[in-house]
């Protein structure tokens, strides 16, 4: 009797130094760096809000693609839908897409779509589960941006602008890259530090 | 004997009114909407370059923070808990709030209430934060929280980007607050 409650004792303790341990990794992993100007990105597939996969390949914008990790619940994320929006209507007409991904655990397609009606977005949005492609990318917060070219060249990557606020909006990073890549131009500021709610992995 | 039968129910009935009327006037000032204690003062990037880079007498700890960040909030009962066993120890400990402007009297005093955080709590006040991150930390992409400890000369010897490991800072602080001493 005595051994078998040692035996439990000692389990117990193994299960809850295992979720200690576990708990802390997760804390401390490190999101691995993202891939410099000028890497290719491979295509990837991933489900939409409807569970339907797709891939980057078949979503690509014929000059380009920009991938945007955005969130359902975040509010800088959330600050930038209506210009997200914008973005995504103003420059499919000039040949690029845009495409939402979520990588949060815990906002699951239904969040996802429901957001997406509920904030009147067009663009469609793909969920990441296991934050793979969030990896892959080195993408740390939500709202966070890579400008592809028509061959996934990554051309720039970081923040949609300066300003939360979109009152208070100096500096269009984003676009400015988009405009020059369309116009056969340099980009100027290849990088921009994204600036919002961390991306939860799981 | 009517008399005090009659007497009972209206006694009950002032006793009962009368214990009632306090908690109504109770509940009436809790609705009232209270102002938080915490004052939350503005940081720009300039004051917040010569923050971190003066000599000072004491080592610094900066927590960069917002209310919108779960871990940020998840670590902070344990930021003020070190806030408490090193301040003594001549610990300067300041939070800087990356949240928007608008909540410098709302959303951020309430939340250092809620923790009973007393540590002077800064909010950068920048239209572009970008040159902010930047100064603090080239490497640092802006993700929160971010928490960095200077010695007295303006050095940064311990960062963490992401929740804290508590045991991990509480190291890196005595290994500051120790030196200091021997100085």
């Amino acid at each position: 009797m005595k051994t078998r409650n040692l035996s439990m004792l000692l389990a117990s303790l193994f299960v809850i130094a295992g979720a200690i341990f576990a708990s802390g990794a997760r804390a401390e992993s490190k999101v691995p760096p993202p891939p410099a100007i000028g890497a290719t990105i491979e295509d990837f597939t991933l489900p939409d809000a409807d569970n339907k996969e797709r891939s980057l390949k078949s979503l690509a914008g014929p000059k380009g693609t920009v991938l945007l990790f955005i969130a359902v619940q975040c509010p800088v994320s959330n600050a930038y839908n209506e210009r997200m929006e914008k973005l995504a209507q103003e420059y499919k007409a000039k040949g690029i897409a845009v495409i939402g991904i979520n990588s949060n655990v815990a906002e699951n397609a239904d969040a996802v779509k429901a957001h997406a009606s509920e904030n009147k977005l067009s663009f469609i949005i793909l969920k990441d589960p296991g934050n793979k492609i969030a990896d892959k990318l080195g993408a740390t917060v939500t709202p966070e941006a890579y400008f592809l070219d028509a061959n996934n060249k990554l051309l720039y990557h970081g923040r949609i602008d300066n300003a939360r606020n979109p009152a208070q909006l100096e500096t269009s990073d984003l676009r400015n890259a988009l405009d020059a890549a369309l116009a056969g131009k340099a980009i100027e500021k290849t990088e921009a530090k994204a600036f919002g709610c961390s991306i939860k992995r799981a | 004997m009517r008399f005090s039968k009659a007497i009972i129910p209206i006694a009950l009935c002032i006793m009962v009114l009368s214990l009632a009327a306090p908690a109504q006037k109770r509940k009436g000032r809790a609705a009232k909407p209270r102002q938080p204690v915490a004052v939350v003062s503005p940081i720009n990037t300039d004051a917040l370059k010569t923050l971190l880079t003066q000599e000072r007498e004491h080592p610094l700890l900066v927590n960069f923070w917002a209310t919108f960040c779960d871990p940020c909030r998840d670590e902070f009962p344990d930021l003020v808990q070190i806030d408490r066993d090193y301040r003594p120890q001549n610990l300067e400990f300041v939070t800087v709030s990356l949240d928007d402007v608008s909540e410098i009297k709302n959303e951020v005093p309430k939340f250092l209430d809620s923790m009973k955080a007393t540590m002077p709590a800064y909010l950068l006040d920048a239209l572009d934060p970008e040159p902010a991150i930047n100064l603090v930390d080239p490497k640092w992409r802006g993700d929160l929280p971010a928490t960095y400890l200077y010695n007295e000369k303006g050095e940064v010897v311990y960062k963490h980007i992401g929740r804290v490991n508590t045991a991990e800072l509480r190291e890196a602080i005595e290994k500051v607050v120790k030196k200091g001493e021997k100085n």
